[in-house]
């Protein structure tokens, strides 16, 4: 089941120790030089988790990373611990801080993120030169102890090298249990798709949280180890040129992969010695491999390693046990109550004091011209907007103030109009990771199995999401939405741009699902797809319910009919 | 007393009409690619060392013992400026273009270290100064005092800025700039060229960038590794003002200006750095949105 990412482990771990032996056979100017970018790949593998794997742009890795040596050496200096305490408290301190930091921004999008980390890290810097009682100021604190180990003084270059990159394993072997199956598939959906995974169940604000702080943890035992090298601590290792070359290494090395950031670390760490003609001029050359990176390959080196040798099988859904699942839990009757709903954008309004009842076994479908506030009551409903007024009531209790991923949780699933697809995930990653929490991992399996088997997919289950027709991508839509166990099943336009044959297969799925107990509410434009599926028509027209009941008598109703046929029929 | 604090005043305005150039730059890529150019603060440093370097130039070509003033340098610096820029875009933008904002992010900091550690390569880290826009000097104006330098810098870059404005709101290429930075593929299918629009924006953006370098080139020098900061008080303006907004982009960078020169002279250079950043996390803590109302709302 997970031999796919230990197999990944391993080639890790061969990646690390090439380099490591070789270098523990050459001088200690050599030796120290691996120390570096052991010191580096433990720092890069945090921005990796942070950034390689949710896209955040975070500009204070480099801040952590000198507050790691700040603390960590400081206390060494004046209280004289010993290094694995020193460690502790410069781990505990700068885990704080990320936690202070990230209460008001790790809320923030993209260029704001990016701008309120890089913030924080000028501040810190400002710190660092001006507070000089404390920091030893421009010119920095000298004297720090050597790395000692149990009162074991590590003294040759050799020691040290070891001590470090042992340290490394253990936090690349941490990172690789952190991203196991199937979070890693999980994160992979939030980064490129927050959308879709706040509304298939996943906690976007824990998955951020978890990764800043475990950044900043990284960031700092980096930066602790890098202090107790060299002896001193000084603002240089706040200034932006580290913040730019843990990130230069992480993109380098390639952003999506732990080992990655263990290849990045060791090339640029290196780089000014295998160019020496460039002297302290290294950083045009990180720059030019930056930009020919990003431009060339994106995924950096490990990717390229990736695609052409080491060839992604994927999951062989074949070998996984076909035991008949039911896909759907056992569901007591469930209702959605939903009343006085009202949202307004600027001055228009697109809900006006809706009303609307949703219960299981049944399946209602929802009609009305463009505007008229179907897709705004989807959105509202899932958690995705929020209204003015009204409440929404699941089962007796109100959610109208839940976030979208909790909704998910108590059985509210959708799909969206246009997928914006992920495109680093096969179909069954895609499935796999919308499933129920509240499962174990072999279960899990078990679960995306038996969806896959009621599901035209199952013939392309290792189809990259991003290549999947547009038929396909509302099945695979479909799908992750069951891997939640419903309830509450809201399909956005699910016929729109399928064939006949394919809207047939849709309905009568549909109605199967109906049969097992799930609610669903159904938008949709073609008449001729919805009246033979729902059991209950309601048209919207300006916000408001304009006709409501069996087909046949919406059908009938003047002013449903005035605004779908125009005035010409009646 | 009145003329000294006539004169912090006079200063703090100078140094936020520079701010403003290098901020407007800074909206406009941002209006038309949706993205941040981080080498615009090294851009306005390579245009203060152009300035260094044609001001030598032109001493040593016309027998003139004064070095050529800054006013004769600037319309060279423009153009050679946005020549620069529509490279730059081709480089950093155009192969990313259809990947996420973030890819062109980390190329424009790419450029930024290539081109401020290129530029320390040949210069060494040591500051240089630029020559004086006309002439040093000051004019007395009853018992007031004013120098030269910084009524022709506030003089020049409000010229500029009214340039930038009546080029965006009142020619065709302004029209057509905004038509692609608002919707790229729309204004494609009315007969634009999307790509082209987007490349005329870098150069105007970075000559804007290199005449902000110009002006601060004499009284603030210029140093190679001054790019970051201009680039973050360009930032901390785009935020305040609004983003996306190219008047609260002004305002805002004049008042940033001001208040660092004020808080400068009053405490300290570091306390204004400071409660510059410590405003900013503020602001975008409280009203993320900035000060003035967003232009651009992200549609879901």
């Amino acid at each position: 089941m997970s031999s796919l990412y230990s197999r990944d482990f391993i080639v890790t771990l061969i990646i690390m120790l090439i380099p490591l032996c070789l270098a523990l056979n050459t001088d200690s100017y050599g030796q120290r030089i691996m120390t570096l970018s052991g010191i580096y790949a433990i720092a890069a593998m945090g921005y990796h988790l942070i950034f390689g794997r949710l896209g955040a742009l975070s500009l204070a890795q480099g801040c952590f990373f000198g507050l790691g040596a700040y603390s960590a050496g400081l206390i060494g200096v004046h209280f004289g611990l010993s290094f694995l305490t020193c460690l502790l408290f410069a781990v505990i301190f700068t885990a704080l801080v990320s936690l202070i930091i990230a209460l008001p921004v790790l809320r923030l999008e993209s260029h704001y993120f990016a701008l309120a980390t890089l913030g924080i890290a000028q501040v810190a810097l400002l710190i660092a030169i001006n507070w000089t009682e404390v920091t030893g100021g421009a010119n920095g604190t000298y004297g720090i102890p050597q790395l000692d180990l149990f009162g074991v003084e590590l003294s040759s270059s050799s020691d040290v090298l070891i001590f470090v990159w042992v340290i490394l394993v253990i936090i690349v072997s941490l990172t690789f249990w952190i991203m196991r199956a199937p979070f890693n598939y999980q994160v992979t959906l939030l980064k490129d798709t927050p959308e879709v995974a706040a509304s298939s169940g996943i906690d976007i604000g824990r998955w951020r949280l978890t990764f800043f702080i475990m950044s900043a943890i990284f960031g700092a035992i980096a930066g602790a180890l890098q202090a107790y090298t060299i002896g001193v601590v000084s603002p240089a290792t706040l200034e932006f040129q580290v913040m730019v070359s843990i990130l230069a290494m992480t993109v380098i090395g390639g952003k999506n992969h732990p080992a990655g950031a263990v290849i990045g670390a060791i090339l640029l760490t290196h780089l000014p010695e295998w160019f020496r003609f460039l002297e302290t001029h290294y950083l045009i050359a990180y720059g030019a491999a930056l930009l020919c990176t990003i431009i060339v390959a994106p995924s950096g080196i490990f990717g390229l390693f990736e695609k052409f040798i080491i060839r992604n099988p994927g999951y062989d859904v074949k070998s996984l046990p076909s035991k008949e699942n039911k896909a759907v839990s056992d569901t007591n009757s469930t209702s959605l109550e939903i009343q006085g709903l009202s949202k307004t954008y600027g001055g228009i309004k697109a809900l006006k004091n809706l009303n609307m009842t949703l219960t299981s076994y049944q399946i209602v479908g929802l009609v009305g011209p463009n505007g008229s506030g179907k897709s705004t009551l989807i959105n509202i409903i899932s958690g995705l907007q929020r209204q003015d007024e009204g409440t929404i009531e699941l089962d007796g209790s109100f959610i109208e103030n839940t976030a979208s991923y909790k909704r998910s949780n108590r059985g509210i699933a959708r799909t969206y109009q246009t997928s914006l697809r992920s495109s680093d995930l096969n179909v069954y990653q895609a499935i796999l990771a919308c499933s129920s929490n509240q499962h174990n991992l072999k279960h899990r399996h078990n679960q995306t199995h038996a969806i896959l088997r009621n599901s035209r997919l199952i013939s392309k289950t290792e189809s990259m999401v991003g290549d999947l027709s547009t038929a396909d991508a509302r099945e695979l839509d479909l799908c992750m939405a069951l891997a939640t166990e419903p309830k509450i099943l809201l399909l956005d336009e699910p016929a729109a741009g399928l064939s006949s044959a394919e809207q047939q297969f849709l309905s009568t799925k549909i109605r199967h699902l109906a049969q097992s107990g799930i609610s669903i509410l159904i938008v949709d434009h073609s008449m001729d797809f919805l009246l033979p599926v729902v059991d209950r028509l309601i048209c919207l027209d300006q916000g408001s319910v304009v006709a409501e009941g069996v087909p046949a008598k919406v059908l009938a109703d003047p002013k449903a009919l005035k605004l779908y046929f125009g005035n010409a029929r009646s | 007393m009145l003329d000294i604090s006539l004169q912090i005043i006079l200063n703090g305005i100078s140094l936020g009409c520079a701010y403003a150039l290098i901020t407007l730059g800074f909206v406009l890529v941002i209006n038309a690619i949706g993205a941040v150019n981080f080498a615009q603060g090294d851009f306005v440093m390579a245009g203060g060392f152009l300035t260094v370097v044609l001001a030598e130039f032109m001493v040593a070509d016309n027998f003139n013992p004064i070095r050529a003033s800054g006013l004769i340098i600037l319309p060279l610096v423009l153009i050679s400026m946005a020549c620069f820029g529509f490279l730059f875009s081709l480089i950093a933008y155009k192969p990313l273009k259809n990947r996420p904002p973030v890819t062109v992010f980390i190329s424009t900091i790419a450029m930024g270290l290539i081109i401020q550690h290129s530029i320390n390569a040949g210069f060494g880290p040591e500051p240089q100064i630029g020559p004086a826009l006309i002439s040093s000097g000051t004019i007395t104006i009853g018992t007031l005092t004013i120098s030269k330098q910084q009524i022709s810098i506030i003089l020049s870059a409000s010229f500029l800025i009214l340039c930038v404005g009546f080029l965006m709101n009142k020619t065709q290429l302004g029209r057509k700039l905004r038509a692609a930075s608002q919707d790229s593929e729309m204004a494609e299918s009315i007969g634009i060229n999307g790509p082209q629009c987007i490349s005329i924006t870098f150069s105007l953006a970075i000559a804007l960038a290199g005449a902000a370098g110009l002006l601060l080139s004499n009284q603030f020098f210029v140093t190679t590794s001054d790019g970051g900061l201009y680039m973050l008080k360009a930032y901390i303006a785009v935020t305040l003002g609004g983003w996306g907004r190219l008047d609260g982009a002004v305002i805002a960078a004049l008042a940033v200006g001001l208040f660092e020169v004020i808080m400068a002279t009053l405490v300290s250079y570091v306390v204004a750095e400071a409660l510059l950043f410590a405003a900013l996390l503020l602001v975008l803590l409280f009203r993320p949105s900035g000060l003035f109302a967003e232009a651009i709302q992200r549609r879901t």
